[in-house]
């Protein structure tokens, strides 16, 4: 009875362009294996050198819209600590998302690059 | 992730607050590892994690169903609008509760009779041999059959199971356990109830043998028959029941709420023949399609049974015959189909004017509205949001009217039912969860006919000018009244068309009414008895019981004249075909009707002789043979010649005509009469004159009646008559007792039925349609106060403004009773075959309602353009 719901504008405390980073960053961390909530905040920090200091609770919701794009997929796991820990992993169609986000990335960065190019006399 | 979140929104949060402190947690065993106290490792955690109720917040968000939440709220909004004008609540929700209530009520009737499946497994796969005569006048198709048909079927049937039945159900007295009861018998074949696919509950169907003439009397009861006289006893097969004075032996009891094709209360064998009632067309063919036969098939065998029949025809006629099925539920419901598909589409068009009404009413607010759909728009709120919110409002109404439609079609389906008694509806009736489903369906359905136009206008809407003009009123174009006008003329063509065609069901009514009952129907009461009686199966036992009651009845108080007659007015009476005797003879039998009566009956109805004698006590077995005959069979059969002394062959002989009775009026009996009522041919014999056989086959289908014209109070009459013929014979019931009035009635239940619907669709329907007209006329003065008032003050008389306001109102009308009439007109052949003495395009029917809605819708236009008489020009232009 009910569609895809049309999803409400991000909480205004994320800036859009991080949205689509922390993304990013989250399938691209997962592209190595199955993690739960604290590998993936820990990597991204350490991934990122520490640029992107966004607070880690910031990434649940990400985790939740990806989990609900069927981008990523999840289970209830025992974690390297002995503690109950959600796990998320790489679905296809994450995989496939990744890929073309990557694409896209590089064009932007490359395409940004010339832009601000110095002048050469 | 399923749309289930949406629903477990609370258990979605409470797995992600325990995702959150495992979290924190390992967060916590990395900081504790690293060395830090517990205490300052927690604090550390959650400072780098940042608010966890807020990220829990923001996820729960993200699980809810914005237009679940939207709907909702819009919802609130409409309830509480609704709640704040209750004078346009309350008028539109009982406006849409008259339409809905109306359907309802019809539809629960359509869907029992036409639309749901019969009562017995696979539905689909029953049917009844129908038989279609050509001719070059033209083509009929029957579904009654005679037994030479029936012996064909039977013989020849390959592909199907076949068994034949009775539709006519008789009265018949029953005694068991020696109470005498009257009930309802059908007669049916054997296998009758296995090609239904109904087994009974106790016991056996009845066996071919069973099913053959002179076959031993068996009976099958009813569940209702059994629980009330036999007190349910499973016991019951092989004990023995009195019917009509014979001894017959239960075979079997069918299950509870068992229907068969008419409502029964015992089954005996119908043992078709090709012998008295086989030799016309009395029995009707049921078949069940053989598992894995197709319907062409089955119609292929038929056609091919056919040819044999089609043979023997030719030979004899001009007539082709062929041989076909027709599905079983069209079959039973072929004499309800037209009438009940007439008032469907009646109340169809009345729900579309409560459509129309309704959405003017909703544009005339709309147009209210303007200013607050304006601000709506201004603050950021998208069409689309703008034509939903109307949308909700309207569904809510309609929903509010469907309760209470439902309520009203309650109650309209119990009166409706109640004029439907003489239909012989053979299905319960009632609103159930499908018809509701239905109403809901129909209830949205309306809310989208009449929401709709006033959304899309309201969104339409120049916010800019709405919002900078300095008053509501004007604020809509002339363009805006548009959609209302035109509904408004909808609404009165549509009305035209309903109450032009109630008028000329009403006039067929009062022309029926109307007729010369040639008879005195004042201080005479009936009682109809069965004679299907063993005890009774002689002439002369028969007659001895009339001589002996009727000489009770005569003696007693008041009585002034008492007879007995087989068929009385208004009802159906007896074909049988005669010839003439001697030069006159052609050889051929032309169809018409008989009654045996007693001495005395003509003088207890007061029918007069106009020719010759009636019937006397001289008039007996052994004396000369005699018949009176009606003016009509005179007019009918002897023309210019003098029927007195000329003798006729009936079947039993020939008798002579020594008299002539005025015309009574009867049912229709199927023989070249399609009036339901109608002065009527008929040969009247003395009882006394009749045979065995004969009346072993007329009792068969017709129960005869005492009628007893006595200065007493009808009441007493009748205690005193029922003791009368209690005291001569006990065990023979009184199945019915009427006064002429309650039999011309019942003979008129059809057309009082169509009529009453119908008047009551189109009174419905003309009022709303003027209400129509008032409401648009008296909208347009509020809305152009500030224009009338100026124009008043700048010299225009107070006529010229009334004309400018109601003009549109009376133009609209008069649109809509021009294209009503030719709707009445185009579409009245349709009703052709409910009418009787007026025609149906009666140009002084439709004239007469045409002009008599013309003026009402003028004066509903007046009356609210006067109020342009109580404007002050001065006072108008300062306010606001």
């Amino acid at each position: 009875m009910c569609g895809m719901p049309r999803r409400r504008a991000r909480s205004t405390t994320q800036p859009d362009l991080l949205q689509g980073t922390l993304d990013m960053l989250v399938l691209q961390t997962l592209q190595l294996g199955p993690a739960h909530g604290y590998t993936i905040a820990q990597s991204i920090a350490r991934r990122s050198d520490e640029v992107l200091q966004v607070e880690q609770g910031s990434l649940y919701p990400a985790l939740h819209r990806l989990e609900d794009e069927r981008l990523i997929a999840s289970f209830w796991g025992t974690s390297e600590n002995n503690r109950r820990a959600r796990y998320y992993r790489l679905t296809p169609a994450g995989k496939r998302r990744l890929g073309e986000e990557t694409t896209r990335w590089a064009q932007l960065v490359r395409a940004i690059g010339q832009v601000l190019r110095p002048v050469e006399d | 992730m399923s749309w289930r979140r949406y629903v477990r929104r609370a258990a979605w949060d409470a797995e992600r607050a325990a995702e959150i402190d495992a979290h924190l947690a390992h967060h916590v065993d990395d900081l504790v590892a690293r060395g830090l106290p517990p205490d300052e490792a927690r604090r550390v955690a959650l400072r780098t994690f940042g608010r966890v109720d807020a990220v829990r917040e923001e996820i729960y968000e993200m699980n809810s169903l914005p237009i679940l939440e939207t709907l909702w709220r819009d919802l609130r909004f409409a309830v509480r609008l609704m709640r704040k004008a209750p004078g346009f609540t309350t008028a539109t929700v009982l406006t849409l509760a008259v339409g809905i209530g109306a359907n309802t009520a019809i539809f629960s009737v359509v869907d029992a009779l036409l639309l749901r499946p019969l009562p017995y497994p696979q539905p689909d796969r029953l049917a009844v041999v129908s038989t279609t005569f050509r001719s070059p006048r033209g083509e009929d198709t029957r579904t009654s059959q005679d037994g030479r048909t029936w012996e064909l079927v039977r013989d020849h049937a390959t592909v199907l199971e076949a068994a034949a039945y009775s539709d006519w159900v008789t009265g018949v007295n029953a005694v068991a356990h020696d109470r005498a009861t009257y009930v309802q018998q059908q007669r049916v074949g054997a296998g009758f109830f296995r090609v239904l696919g109904v087994a009974p509950l106790v016991g056996r169907e009845f066996r071919p043998e069973e099913d053959m003439p002179d076959g031993p009397p068996v009976a099958v009861l009813s569940y209702a028959f059994w629980a009330h006289v036999f007190d349910a006893d499973p016991s019951v097969v092989g004990r023995s029941l009195l019917l009509r004075g014979e001894a017959y032996t239960v075979v079997g009891v069918m299950p509870k709420g068992f229907l068969s094709t008419a409502p029964a209360d015992v089954w005996t064998p119908l043992r078709a023949s090709t012998r008295g009632e086989g030799g016309g067309t009395n029995y009707g063919i049921a078949v069940r399609l053989k598992p894995g036969v197709t319907w062409a098939q089955a119609n292929a065998e038929m056609a091919a049974i056919g040819h044999t029949r089609a043979a023997e025809y030719r030979n004899a006629s001009n007539v082709t015959i062929t041989f076909g099925l027709e599905p079983m539920q069209e079959g039973l419901s072929s004499d309800v189909r037209t009438p009940l598909l007439l008032l469907w589409g009646a109340v169809g068009l009345v729900l579309l004017i409560v459509c129309a009404n309704v959405a003017g009413l909703m544009l005339a607010r709309a147009g209210r509205r303007t200013r607050e759909v304006a601000t709506r728009m201004a603050l950021g709120s998208g069409r689309a949001a703008v034509v939903r919110q109307l949308l909700v409002e309207s569904a809510v109404l309609a929903l509010a009217g469907a309760a209470v439609g439902v309520g009203l079609g309650y109650a309209a389906l119990r009166g409706l039912l109640w004029l439907a008694a003489d239909y012989g509806i053979w299905q319960p009736i009632a609103i159930d969860a499908r018809v509701l489903a239905v109403t809901l369906g129909v209830a949205l359905a309306t809310s989208v006919l009449f929401g709709l136009a006033p959304a899309l206008t309201a969104s339409r809407l120049d916010v800019t000018a709405a919002l900078t003009q300095t008053t509501t009123r004007g604020a809509t174009g002339r363009a805006a009244h548009w959609p209302r006008r035109l509904l408004v003329a909808g609404e009165v063509a549509i009305g035209v068309l309903l109450v032009v065609s109630s008028a000329l069901l009403v006039r067929t009514f009062v022309n029926l009414r109307s007729l010369n009952p040639g008879i005195d129907p004042r201080g005479v009461v009936t009682a109809t008895f069965s004679m299907q009686d063993r005890r009774y199966a002689t002439s002369a036992a028969m007659n001895q019981f009339f001589d002996a009651s009727l000489e009770r009845i005569r003696r007693l108080p008041g009585v002034e004249a008492a007879g007995v007659v087989l068929g009385l007015p208004y009802t159906r009476l007896l074909n049988l075909g005669f010839k003439y005797v001697g030069q006159a003879d052609d050889g051929q039998y032309k169809i018409t009707n008989l009654c045996y009566v007693t001495p005395g009956y003509f003088a207890a109805l007061k029918q007069p002789i106009v020719r010759g004698r009636a019937i006397t006590a001289a008039d007996r077995a052994g004396t000369l043979p005699v018949a009176v005959v009606s003016e009509e069979f005179v007019r009918m059969y002897f023309k210019d010649r003098d029927p007195l002394g000329s003798r006729i062959a009936l079947e039993g002989g020939e008798r002579e005509i020594v008299g002539v009775a005025g015309n009574t009026e009867q049912r229709f009996s199927g023989v070249g009469q399609f009036a339901p009522l109608k002065p009527t041919a008929v040969i009247y014999i003395p009882a006394r004159q009749t045979s065995d056989q004969f009346l072993a086959l007329v009792h068969t289908w017709f129960e005869p009646s005492f009628a007893v014209r006595s200065a007493t109070p009808a009441a007493e009459t009748v205690a005193d008559l029922r003791r009368a013929v209690r005291e001569t014979d006990p065990l023979l019931p009184i199945a019915a007792v009427n006064d002429l009035n309650e039999l011309q009635n019942a003979a008129l239940a059809p057309q009082r039925f169509l009529m009453t619907l119908i008047t009551t669709l189109g009174a419905i329907a003309a009022f709303l349609a003027i209400v129509g007209i008032h409401g648009l006329v008296a909208g347009a003065v509020v809305e152009r106060t500030r224009e009338l008032g100026i124009r008043l003050a700048l010299g225009a008389t107070v006529a010229q403004a009334v004309r400018a306001v109601a003009l549109p109102g009376v133009g609209l009308a008069f649109a809509g009773v021009a294209v009503g009439s030719g709707l009445a007109v185009w579409t009245g052949r349709v009703l052709r075959a409910f009418l009787w003495g007026v025609s149906a395009t009666d140009p002084q029917t439709v004239v007469t309602v045409g002009a008599g809605l013309l003026l009402v819708a003028a004066a509903a236009s007046i009356a609210p353009a006067l109020r342009v008489l109580r404007l002050d020009p001065a006072q108008t232009l300062r306010h606001e």
